[in-house]
């Protein structure tokens, strides 16, 4: 259950009346040896898929992470058909296809391996399946003092009837991914999690409605997530439960909004892994593996005509 | 509805009967004496005081009225001079020829106007050298009025935190942390009701109206046998009975709620009532500015209180409504119910019967329409019976004996949701529990300066169905445990069953006229629990039972105390109490644990143990122009989990080093006053990270030594101040005004200190591009980080 938004929501009514204030500060943090980090999300979606080596860095140090060069990446399926990762560029390992050949199959089992110096890390996932979008429509939102008219999109798609899927829906604005922790949506079936028992029927509209970038002006009016002009596309990719679990763990350690959300938020904690060292006295890893099938859709807003009802 | 199983009351009446025929026994072997008893009242309303003192000068021995303000001595034949005293009342003395078992009922005035000024932390003889009592401290609302409050609201539970040994994670958290107890451990009694959540409007205030609250009294060790089901405190808060003089209406009107209460006598002064309310008005005074209270909205909280005090019977009830339309938004509420009656069977036997009510229910919905929409409803109810006895044995044993059975029904969810008009039902299964126990105890005088109080209880606590039970596999420490197999029960069929005994010890000895030692040790048990993994606990958080997955949490705490008194009069009082606690079966949290609405919740617990230790100390000044005290804790806090903190102890989220209190009132002239208090804390622990790492473009924070709160916030300093003006006795023609009022000018965190909540990290505000570098950043949030002024009128006619 995603409760936050709507206890944020009303906490942030009454914070009007009260007197909190948010800073940014700079702390000093314990030093940590740097681990690390495989991030290896594959799909099913034509072209190239790529696995990057990098290692984790001071909390403060907000630049692109080095890559980890000359390790030996290899991801194999069930059926024993074994595709192959070539550096690139520092860090960067890619899988090109041959022709019109695709990467993965939805059903089957793929078990990563890589190899860094002398350690190898090993990981397993299973490909589960993503369902149709059927559309995308749009909607108003009338807007008020803090907020402009809102243009909302809204996109249709029905959970298959046997429960335990799981996805992530990422959109897209003109073509950009919309990244902003906030905006990482995940579906457990229909709902929210395994044990709402939301399952075979259409996204819960929390869910159909998140894909809307919420951006401030100066003088901090939302703005219109979308307006005539623009397009916006969706792509829903399974996920393994597994990667269910850590996006969310994600989601909780990223998405922090401050303000009196802070009375509810949850103690830092790392997110799990599901990659592993063969040998467990050896050195940590971090990152995921997951490998997903993708649906996508996109949809231009034209005009004011295209509206349907809120 | 399972069948309540009556055997267990059958049971338990039996052993009622065994007891009284153990006393009918005693009391026969008993030489000649006779016994004094009744009630010490308030002159003024006829309220019971509680506590107070009646001391028999020629046998150097006394007694104090218990919470029903009832006293019994029995002595030796003979005339005695007895003198009835409580602080800020006039003292009376009588002489009495003692031929036979007296009923005597005394009323106490109140002193002057100057002396009822001043302000009485604790009564004397309840908590300090004298008394058997210890960790024990007492406010009356008269002090709770004086310290100076955020927006000038007086608040029950905020004054507690001026105490030694009880502190809060901060500003804007609901509830209270007693000796390194988790907010869920303390159990918060409501003229005997258990109030589940005892916050309004978040944790800024509570939801004890000071219009209609008597007396309040925490227990923060050496807890009686007669109360239990919660492992660190117990808050006992008694309302008042009602004036039953004369009509009485109080009222005021403040910065954030207005409130009201009238008092006045039933049946020609043989009976009595209160009714109080209060209201928010935050969402009157928005309305034009925030247009998203449309149809419906609503944004406030209220409470009520009503007592009738004759055959007692009283309810309370209140809720908080956050709605931003007929459609979403939350809302939580208690209501409680209490019948009393108390009987004297004789003049030694007195015993009080109650049945209980309490309800806490929240709601959650939200839905622009009927096709998409989501309604969550979640309740506990809680049925109680609780005989109690005191029986009077002789000057040298006060013997209490009795029962409790508490049946408690939990609905974790009724709850739908619909999503495209597909409308899912995703309730829960009901949960019901019988807690019961029964216990006995003895006061006993061993000798002039050594006492005891010894006791047992013997709690119970059983699942019933119709419900499902399921059996979870053991992973690594740490993670989600998945189900492995489910077992279903009848109506009525108990699914699990634990007991405990848990024996009360304590022990005092007099030093002199004024000091003392005393030493005790206290076993709680607690079978309900509340689930909350935040930093502070919000009103959605579930209480969840005992069942085969969680165990009941048990508490071991030991302490030893120093009492003494000092100064002319003793007007000086000094109190130095060292405590250990130990526990087990502690719930903690998986990281990324669902909480709610979650059928699978027990596989994402973990069960620890805890160990918190610390000292009190405590100088209070009671008397004079100037008034106040300090209270300084030096604790510690820590826990020990599987799975989290690689498994060795850390320090709880409300653990604190230092946490230093100083309250101060001062008369400056008939008509103001100042108070004044201080607060120092260290800072409570937190959770840094070393490191950070990108996947799938999220930013990810890393602990690299698996640390939980491994660094210290700074620490939290903060003055308040407030000026209350009396106003006018006399008219401008000369006569006593009838009506009394006054004003109450304070300021919050005088020198505006941004102390900080929590400081936590994220990544910057601005949007990234994918493939781009990402700003990871540190905040640190202030709850209060400006001063608050505050200004509050309050009257009584």
């Amino acid at each position: 259950m995603k409760h936050n938004s709507i206890v944020t929501l009303s906490i942030f009514s009454i914070a009007l009346f009260l007197f909190s204030c948010d800073d940014v500060i700079h702390p000093a943090l314990e030093k940590a040896e740097p681990v690390l980090v495989i991030d290896a999300w594959l799909n099913d979606s034509p072209g190239t898929q790529k696995i990057k080596l990098t290692r984790s860095q001071p909390y403060f140090e907000s630049v692109l992470a080095q890559g980890v060069s000359a390790a030996a990446i290899s991801v194999t399926d069930t059926n024993g058909k074994l595709y192959s990762f070539l550096e690139t560029e520092p860090g960067l390992y890619v899988w090109a296809p041959i022709g019109n050949e695709v990467f993965g199959e939805v059903g089957l089992n793929y078990n990563l391996s890589v190899q860094v110096g002398s350690e190898t890390f090993v990981s397993e996932a299973r490909m589960g399946r993503a369902p149709v979008i059927d559309s995308i429509t749009f909607f108003l939102v009338k807007g008020g003092q803090f907020a402009d008219d809102q243009y909302q999109a809204e996109f249709w798609s029905t959970d298959p009837i046997e429960p335990g899927d799981s996805y992530w829906v990422k959109f897209f604005k003109n073509g950009k991914q919309q990244l902003k922790p906030s905006e990482i949506i995940t579906a457990y079936d229909a709902g929210f999690s395994k044990g709402g028992n939301f399952n075979g029927v259409p996204f819960i509209a929390p869910i159909r409605r998140a894909i809307n970038p919420f951006d401030e002006d100066k003088d901090g009016k939302t703005l219109s997530p979308y307006l005539v002009g623009d397009s916006v596309s969706v792509e829903i990719q399974s996920v393994t439960e597994s990667g269910f679990n850590f996006l969310n763990q994600a989601v909780i350690q990223t998405n922090r909004p401050g303000g009196f959300g802070e009375l509810f938020a949850t103690p830092l904690a790392n997110v799990d892994t599901n990659i592993i060292n063969t040998n467990p006295t050896g050195s940590k890893v971090l990152g995921f593996f997951n490998v997903g099938a993708i649906k996508s859709l996109g949809r231009k807003f034209n005009s004011l005509d295209e509206l349907s009802e809120n | 509805m399972p069948i309540f199983p009556s055997f267990l009351f059958l049971t338990m009446r039996i052993k009622f009967l065994c007891f009284f025929l153990l006393f009918a026994g005693i009391s026969a072997l008993a030489q000649p004496k006779f016994t004094l008893s009744g009630y010490i009242k308030d002159a003024a309303n006829g309220e019971a005081l509680i506590g107070a003192t009646i001391y028999i000068k020629s046998l150097a021995t006394g007694a104090t009225t218990n919470v029903y303000g009832f006293y019994s001595i029995t002595i030796e034949p003979g005339n005695s001079d007895v003198t009835y005293s409580y602080i800020g009342f006039a003292t009376q003395a009588k002489t009495l020829a003692l031929t036979e078992n007296v009923r005597i009922d005394i009323e106490l005035q109140a002193e002057g106007k100057q002396l009822e000024e001043v302000v009485v932390n604790s009564t004397k003889d309840e908590q300090g050298v004298k008394a058997q009592e210890m960790s024990t401290n007492r406010l009356d609302v008269k002090t709770i009025i004086r310290i100076p409050a955020f927006l000038g609201e007086a608040d029950v539970i905020k004054s507690l935190i001026q105490l030694p040994g009880v502190s809060t994670v901060g500003e804007g958290a609901s509830g209270f942390n007693v000796r390194g107890g988790s907010v869920g451990q303390n159990l918060i009694l409501l003229d005997e009701a258990a109030v589940y959540n005892s916050s309004h409007l978040l944790g800024f205030f509570s939801v004890f109206n000071p219009d209609a609250v008597k007396d309040i009294k925490l227990y923060k060790g050496a807890i009686p046998a007669r109360f239990g089901g919660r492992l660190s405190s117990l808050l006992d808060v008694r309302m008042k009975e009602g004036n039953n003089k004369t009509y009485e209406v109080n009222g005021g009107v403040g910065t954030i709620f207005s409130r009201g209460a009238i008092e006045g006598p039933l049946f020609k002064g043989d009976g009595s009532f209160i009714v109080a309310g209060r209201r928010s008005y935050a969402d009157i005074l928005a309305r034009p500015f925030v247009d998203v209270l449309k149809d419906g909205g609503a944004l406030n909280f209220y409470d009520f209180t009503g007592k009738a005090n004759y055959n007692i019977n009283k309810r309370n009830t209140g809720r908080d409504k956050f709605f931003f339309d007929g459609n979403q938004g939350f809302s939580w509420g208690n209501n409680t119910g209490t019948v009393r009656w108390n009987k004297i069977f004789n003049d030694r036997l007195f015993a009080n019967f109650s049945g209980i009510f309490s309800r806490y229910d929240y709601s959650l919905q939200f839905g622009e329409n009927e096709r998409d929409n989501f309604r969550w409803k979640s309740s506990i109810r809680n049925l109680t019976f609780k005989p109690s006895f005191s029986y009077f044995l002789n000057t040298n044993n006060e013997i209490s004996f009795g029962a409790e059975a508490n049946y408690y029904s939990f609905e974790p969810a009724n709850a739908y949701g619909t999503s495209n008009g597909n409308r899912i039902d995703i309730s829960l299964p009901e949960k019901y529990n019988l807690e019961s126990a029964i216990y006995f105890a003895n006061s006993q005088q061993l000798s002039s300066s050594i006492s005891v109080e010894y006791g047992l209880r013997y709690s119970h606590f059983t699942s019933f169905g119709p419900g499902k039970q399921f059996i979870y596999n053991d992973t690594i420490p740490g993670r989600r445990r998945t189900v492995i197999g489910e077992k279903s029960f009848e109506n009525g069929q108990a699914t699990s069953t634990y007991h405990n005994l848990e024996p009360r010890f304590s022990i005092k000895a007099e030093l002199s006229e004024v000091s003392s030692i005393k030493a005790s040790y206290t076993r709680m048990v607690q079978y309900l629990h509340l689930i909350s993994n935040t930093t502070a606990s919000n009103p959605l958080d579930v209480w969840t039972p005992t069942s085969n997955n969680i165990k009941p949490e048990l508490g071991d705490q030991w302490v030893v105390g120093y009492f003494r008194d000092f100064g002319k009069d003793k007007k000086f009082e000094f109190s130095a109490e060292a405590y250990y606690r130990s526990t087990q079966n502690q719930i903690d949290y998986i990281d990324g644990a669902d909480l709610l609405i979650n059928e699978f919740l027990e596989g994402d617990l973990l069960s620890g143990k805890g160990r918190a230790y610390g000292i009190e100390f405590y100088l209070q000044k009671k008397v004079g122009r100037f008034t106040g005290w300090a209270a300084y804790t030096l604790a510690r806090t820590e826990l020990k989990v599987n799975g989290i903190n690689r498994g060795e102890w850390y320090a709880a989220r409300f653990d604190q080093t230092h946490n230093l209190k100083l309250s101060g009132f001062y008369d400056l002239n008939k008509r103001w006053s100042a108070s004044a208090n201080f607060t120092f804390v260290s800072g409570t622990p937190s959770t840094f990270p070393t490191s950070r790492f990108v996947v799938q473009d999220i930013l990810i924070p890393y602990n690299a030594l698996e640390s939980r709160n491994n660094v210290r916030l700074p620490a939290y300093h903060r003055l308040d101040v407030s000026f209350r003006l009396e106003g006018k006795t006399v008219k401008r023609n000369g006569q006593a005004r009838k009506n009394s009022d006054y004003w109450v000018f304070g300021v919050y965190n005088l020198y505006g200190r941004k102390n900080p909540f929590s400081i936590y990290f994220t990544q910057g505000k601005d949007r990234v591009a994918q493939g781009s570098p990402i700003n990871s950043e540190a905040r640190q949030l202030s709850i209060i980080g400006t001063v608050v002024p505050s200004v509050s009128y309050n009257f009584k006619f």
